[in-house]
């Protein structure tokens, strides 16, 4: 299932070129519109607050919080939509290479990458209850799927970061 | 940097010299986040080096906490505001 080569390796000039199956694409391709949907979910959702946490946990320090949350947390959702439409932009870019598909990224695109695939992990990661211990889910499990899907999210986040950290 | 637990100081309230004294950035243990991007993004926002990113990285999951900024509050919410940009679980307090 796994190319022989890395996921991601340098590209020309400053990208990198990530290569993913064509039901890799597919996968990815649909992950977005979950993001999204956190996005206009109310605070109390448990998954919109790991992603906007508050600044302070003090309570006397409720108006500095509300002043953060009225100033910047729209600055960070605007940042993680361009994000996202980087990201979406660039499966369109996404041409056949043998079995794979590769796509050509601008550090800008890596960036917005890291930051999606990281932002999907948190989302999934609350949803499903992911502690530091490990997971042993049976096939047969209701959520085995986005279990699957979380570990292999984490797999390609792993690979992207060891690639910049080089 | 120390390895020491950090003490956590209750604020008190209505006591004077409190809007002096200066902030620290906490950023909290989870269980999501990997320890390599937390290394990668300690470095990229504060330009730690490799050895002092991963210190903090490691105090983070040892300790559930550390303090990786501090200063005034203005600098202090900006650098929660970059570590919540990248999905880290930040907050600031002031420092004991």
């Amino acid at each position: 299932m796994s190319p022989r080569w890395k996921r991601f390796r340098r590209g020309s000039g400053d990208t990198l070129v990530v290569s993913l199956a064509p039901q890799e694409i597919e996968l990815l391709e649909q992950l977005p519109s979950q993001l999204r949907e956190v996005f206009d979910a109310p605070p109390s959702d448990p998954a919109a607050s790991r992603l906007f946490p508050r600044a302070y946990l003090d309570p006397t320090e409720e108006e500095a919080e509300a002043e953060y949350e009225a100033l910047v947390q729209p600055d960070l959702l605007r940042e993680r939509l361009d994000a996202l439409e980087l990201v979406t932009a660039s499966f369109d870019r996404a041409t056949t290479a043998g079995e794979w598909r590769e796509i050509e990224l601008t550090p800008d695109d890596v960036s917005a990458w890291l930051g999606v695939l990281n932002d999907l992990r948190l989302v999934l990661g609350t949803r499903l209850g992911v502690t530091e211990e490990p997971r042993d889910i049976r096939d047969d499990a209701p959520d085995f799927m986005a279990h699957t899907v979380y570990d292999w999210l984490t797999h390609l986040q792993g690979e992207l970061v060891e690639q910049l950290l080089g | 940097m120390t390895t020491a637990p950090v003490e956590i100081r209750e604020p008190e309230i209505g006591e004077e010299t409190t809007a002096d004294r200066p902030w620290m950035v906490i950023v909290w243990n989870d269980p999501v986040n990997l320890m390599s991007y937390v290394v990668f993004v300690f470095q990229k926002l504060f330009g730690y080096s490799r050895k002092k990113a991963t210190k903090l990285m490691r105090q983070v999951h040892d300790e559930g906490r550390a303090v990786v900024s501090d200063g005034p509050r203005e600098k202090c919410e900006a650098d929660v505001a970059r570590l919540h940009a990248h999905g880290l679980w930040a907050t600031m307090e002031h420092d004991a």
